[in-house]
């Protein structure tokens, strides 16, 4: 089973599919105790924590930022994001000056657009999904806040840049989908993708296509559709080259995982930075 | 300075939140019905606005079809849901306002999708002011004129023309208006039609404000312009208005200092509950 869920369905499910022995893949469920449910669970994307420490990296070493605003979507995806950038930050030189939360159905953001220009940091960390995220940025830059916004993969949609319009050029995300790759299999993903959709892949096409190829790959390994051989040759998945990069679960069904930036330019999302620091990125292990 | 801007952010909140209520409680006063469905001519006007914006049409001719779009659906509402249930008990119509606003919602994503739309070009959100340090953008601006504007010309309306006078005669004693000539049916259509329009221009507002119009963003306005109406005094048209910008402010400080422990969307009804504590009968609701 491949869920293609937000962390708090995917958790309420994932002890369902581990009590009836059915192998479970998480494709961007970000919560570590989504794979702590039994070793029938899997994810194949980094845990909210370990991108939340990527996000503190990026900002402090690649853009150079040394006071931040945090403004964070309440949720659990917002949080764990939060908590791993909070436990980087003074690492990386950074001072958070301010931290904002806002619920998932807020689209105005005036009472935070006014505090941020009180605050007037040198960067902002935003966590949240592209239909936040979109009102968000544009309220904030029509405001005339010119910090560097760093978002999450939350914000990896052409729908956020199809709503903050030239408001989102200049933003820098941390994601599994690296456009600039030049990964054949990668590459392929993204080119194929868009022919066939008529629209750019974001981080959940490619996050969900390589819970699939896993999948199919522990499938094919297993040589029978037995649950138990399946989740065995899951748990012994290694280097499998899929959509996202390349990938190995540990003995918690946790990736490692390089976490790539990217930045709007030009209305689409392009390269920018690469983080891949085995120890900060470390993912659980139980 | 801060905290003036806070007071600003949230009088224009609340100034969109009265435009909303007015609508709701000026049809609570005449039908006794809580309109939920209000919400949804709220979100039709708002697809409308960026509709006719996108096609080429400028923003200020977009508000007036989105407007003219909500002064017709307003009215059908009324006669295509409410009126063949006037004579059963309340909950009924209030069971078909909360179907209507699902089946609406619903709608709108069938038709347009479920991730929303923006407008093309939105330059009012992007033409803003320096006012004494506080930073207002032209779809604020316009929020707050329109409230202004559409408040006076609805007191005017209700104060000083014919049909203003068949208005409040209808709610205070229907039997009796009709003694006087006036046809009830025909006043509730002209409410219908007003509160939708004031509902469909906050829907193209708040669409130019987020630059994002989406199937359920009605949503909570619905449950927020109940509360205001029952902070304000059922039907009180005047403690509605003082109801929308008292909650406006709360939340614009209230996501400031208390965004950690309570979702902005939760002020609301906090407020309500403490309220309601002290004063059953709303702020400006007479006892009994």
């Amino acid at each position: 089973m491949v869920s293609g869920s937000y962390s708090g369905p995917t958790r309420a499910a994932a002890g369902v599919f581990q009590e009836n022995g059915i192998p479970y893949i998480s494709a961007y469920g970000v919560h570590p105790d989504i794979t702590r449910a039994g070793d029938y669970v899997f994810s194949t994307s980094f845990v909210g924590e370990v991108q939340g420490r990527a996000g503190a990296k990026l900002v402090g070493e690649n853009v150079g930022a040394k006071r931040v605003s945090i403004i964070s979507i309440n949720n659990d995806f917002g949080q764990s994001l939060v908590a791993g950038f909070k436990e980087a930050a003074a690492q990386f030189g950074i001072e958070i000056v301010n931290e904002y939360y806002y619920g998932m159905a807020d689209r105005q953001f005036g009472s935070i657009v006014a505090g941020i220009r009180r605050d007037a940091p040198d960067a902002i960390y935003a966590t949240g999904y592209f239909f936040t995220g979109g009102p968000l940025v544009s309220q904030l830059r029509s405001a005339g806040v010119t910090a560097t916004i760093v978002g999450t993969e939350g914000f990896d949609s052409q729908n956020f840049i199809d709503i903050a319009k030239q408001a989102a050029e200049g933003v820098i995300i941390t994601t599994s989908l690296d456009r600039g790759t030049e990964n054949p299999v990668m590459r392929a993903f993204i080119d194929d993708f868009e022919k066939k959709a008529g629209f750019p892949a974001d981080m959940v096409a490619a996050t969900t296509h390589t819970a699939v190829l896993v999948a199919a790959d522990a499938i094919t390994r297993a040589g029978s559709v037995d649950h138990a051989a399946i989740r065995d040759a899951l748990a012994a998945t290694k280097d499998l080259q899929v959509s996202t990069g390349v990938l190995t679960f540990n003995s918690l069904g946790e990736i490692y995982h390089e976490i790539g930036a990217q930045i709007v330019k030009d209305g689409a999302f392009t390269h920018y930075a690469t983080i891949d620091d085995p120890v900060l990125l470390a993912p659980p292990t139980e | 300075m801060f905290h003036l801007e806070l007071l600003t952010v949230g009088l224009i909140q609340g100034a969109m939140y009265a435009m909303m209520a007015l609508g709701l409680t000026l049809i609570y006063g005449l039908l006794r019905i809580l309109h939920i469905a209000h919400a949804a001519l709220f979100t039709l006007g708002a697809y409308a606005g960026v509709l006719a914006a996108n096609a080429g049409l400028g923003l200020l001719p977009a508000a007036i079809v989105a407007v003219a779009i909500g002064g017709i659906a307003g009215p059908l509402v009324y006669v295509a849901i409410y009126r063949p249930l006037l004579d059963k008990p309340p909950y009924v119509a209030l069971i078909a306002s909360i179907g209507l606003l699902i089946a609406l919602e619903d709608g709108f994503r069938l038709v347009f999708g479920p991730y929303g739309l923006s407008f093309d070009n939105n330059p009012w959100f992007i033409t803003g002011w320096m006012i004494g340090g506080i930073y207002l953008n032209a779809v604020q601006a316009a929020i707050a004129v329109t409230a202004i504007l559409s408040i006076a010309a609805f007191t005017w309306f209700a104060r000083r023309t014919r049909a203003g006078v068949a208005w409040r005669a209808t709610v205070t004693d229907p039997a009796m208006a009709r003694t006087f000539g006036v046809e009830p049916d025909r006043v509730r259509i002209m409410s219908f039609a007003i509160a939708s329009m004031l509902a469909a221009v906050a829907g193209v507002l708040i669409g130019l404000l987020n630059n994002l119009v989406e199937p359920t963003m009605g949503s909570i306005i619905a449950y927020k312009g109940l509360a205001i109406i029952v902070l304000g005094g059922l039907g009180n048209v005047p403690g509605t208005l003082v109801a929308a910008l008292l909650l406006g402010v709360a939340e614009s400080f209230g996501q400031t200092y208390l965004d950690q422990v309570l979702d902005r969307d939760a002020i609301a009804f906090l407020v309500l509950i403490v309220v309601l504590m002290v004063r059953p009968q709303g702020l400006f609701g007479k006892a009994g």
